[in-house]
């Protein structure tokens, strides 16, 4: 199956093609501004570069965050509506996977880990490579980078954009050693991760797919507390 | 030609498909009006994340709607200019993955082009030359409009959008969201004569218009009521403000339209809803003679199937956007 894979939450367009575990293309291509304006521009030119045309893709993979969260808007946005005007399946992957699939014969226990924007907040979960995958096996983290020490047990690595800088932070705040492998979320990966799903025939449904932005807008949560003082 | 119109530059998810800028298939609406009570107002991120969420059904169902599907599409139009960024983008997004995938033109819409265009799709023979009056939350334009897409500013807003004082006046009086309909409403039970508000730039040279003034004074008659224990008759204070917002939109078009020698005036924009505005604009009119034209009241607020319209009449001047349209959040209005 031949599955296309987009990622867009890391102020990169990551766009690959994979056809089961074989990767045809793999590009990561800078975003910082203009992921809006080069996103299908850099989906014709991957495809381009495997020889192969939107209508040979049979599947599409979407990484769906936590990240930037207009980066991720722009590739759900794309992913669905591409999956749903070519009547093609979609399959949406946590960012947080893709990265830790990306280092999964690091160790037998990655941590991916994503930058969450303000201070040295972060967005992580801790994962198990099985079956040339791999699987989820803590709740999502959204807090400090010293927090993450709860969850890090036994041989865990870090993998994530900047991931040797948290393990800095957390060796000057809590003395503990913790090996780091620098990673960004590949469309290859997404679209492997994709592919292994759609294979399984669990795809997702094409309208209702949405980012996993792991935290609510300033506003909401800021009238939640609001509630929950004056409760 | 079928287009498919798609709107999202604030906080109403739309798509439509319309026949040739003139027939209507189907025009889908999906308010966030339920957002709006509960924070007082659009906020952008919140408004973004249901613009993704709503976007596949929405246009989904203008497809269901009208009994077509994304293979009969010749076109899509979508608002790439004027609006919220974040909210915009995933507007572009969906219709930039529509363009590529069914190889259609895509063509980039300034909403504000929108609004004008909507009141071509009530009205087909909408006369040219003529001046247009587009007044909304978000903007309030005098243009003098020689033929389609062809747009001269004689005057812009210097402060808030007319709307926009609706809203917040609605909001100080302690009343519903948005203001411009709750506001109409309330107004039809007092009397307009009651206060007697400034009409701000009446007297100016410019054709612009500036709304704060007005805004500030009611809240400052109203603030001095409280402080000295008087009554506060609501419907008065709501009337009084809304004749003074309507007398300075109506006697600006006039001069515009007796400047440039026009005989038809067109008022467009979700303030062109606004009973009181369209009863003393006919009545204004008529005596001096000029057509006036508003929109089907299911046209004024923001929707896509004048996002579809005006992309129809860009497209026939041979401008089409390419795949790498982006948005801008705030630039003139083209033409």
């Amino acid at each position: 199956m031949i599955v296309l894979g987009l990622d867009t939450s890391h102020y990169t367009n990551a766009v690959g093609v994979v056809e089961g575990d074989k990767v045809l293309a793999d590009f990561t291509y800078e975003a910082k501004t203009d992921s809006l304006e080069q996103i299908v521009a850099n989906i014709e030119s991957t495809l381009q570069s495997a020889g192969l045309t939107l209508k040979d893709v049979e599947g599409i993979g979407v990484g769906l965050g936590p990240g930037s969260w207009t980066g991720i808007r722009v590739g759900v946005t794309v992913g669905k509506i591409l999956a749903f005007s070519a009547g093609k399946p979609v399959a949406g992957v946590p960012t947080l996977e893709a990265l830790a699939y990306a280092a999964r014969n690091e160790s037998p226990l990655i941590c991916a880990v994503i930058g969450a924007g303000t201070g040295d907040a972060v967005y992580a979960a801790l994962y198990r490579p099985e079956n040339g995958a791999v699987g989820r096996i803590s709740e999502y983290y959204v807090g400090d980078v010293k927090g993450l020490t709860a969850l890090l047990t036994g041989p865990a690595v870090l993998a994530g954009n900047g991931s040797q800088a948290y393990a800095g932070l957390i060796k000057q705040e809590t003395g503990m050693n913790i090996k780091a492998v620098e990673a960004l979320p590949g469309g290859a990966s997404v679209a492997c991760l994709a592919s292994r799903r759609l294979e399984r025939g669990e795809k997702d449904d094409v309208l209702s797919l949405t980012p996993l932005y792991l935290k609510e807008s300033t506003a909401k949560a800021f009238v939640n507390k609001y509630k929950s003082n004056h409760a | 030609m079928l287009v498919l119109g798609i709107e999202t530059s604030c906080d109403e998810t739309s798509a439509a498909l319309v026949v040739d800028g003139k027939m209507i298939l189907s025009s889908i609406i999906a308010t966030q009006l339920d957002l709006l009570k509960k924070y007082g107002g659009v906020v952008p991120e919140i408004a973004a994340r249901r613009h993704t969420e709503l976007i596949g059904y929405v246009i989904k169902e203008a497809l269901d709607t009208a009994g077509k599907t994304l293979d009969d599409i010749e076109a899509v139009a979508v608002t790439s200019k004027q609006g919220l960024i974040g909210c915009l983008l995933v507007g572009v997004a969906a219709a930039k993955s529509i363009s590529y995938s069914k190889q259609v033109p895509l063509i980039g819409v300034h909403h504000i082009e929108g609004h004008i265009f909507a009141n071509r799709l009530s009205h087909p023979d909408l006369p040219l030359p003529h001046v247009c009056l587009t007044v909304s939350g978000g903007h309030t334009m005098l243009l003098y409009v020689p033929e389609d897409c062809r747009y001269e500013l004689l005057g812009t807003t210097l402060d808030d959008a007319a709307g926009e004082a609706f809203d917040k006046i609605a909001k100080f009086l302690g009343l519903d969201f948005p203001g411009g309909p709750v506001v109409d409403k309330l107004s039809r039970q007092g009397n307009r004569k009651a206060y007697d508000f400034p009409r701000p730039m009446t007297r100016a040279k410019t054709l612009d218009f500036s709304f704060s003034g007005l805004k500030t004074s009611v809240i400052n008659m109203f603030k001095d009521r409280v402080a000295r224990n008087e009554a506060l008759p609501l419907a008065d204070i709501a009337a009084s403000f809304q004749e003074a917002v309507v007398d300075v939109l109506v006697s600006k078009t006039m001069r515009a339209a007796g400047e440039r020698g026009v005989t038809a005036v067109s008022v467009t924009g979700g303030v062109s809803a606004n009973s009181r505005l369209r009863h003393v604009f006919a009545e204004t009119c008529k005596q001096k003679k000029i057509d006036v034209f508003f929109p089907d009241l299911s046209l004024c607020t923001d929707n896509a199937a004048m996002i579809a319209a005006a992309g129809y009449a860009r497209m026939k001047l041979g401008e089409v956007s390419g795949l790498s349209l982006n948005v801008f959040p705030n630039v003139p209005l083209e033409g």
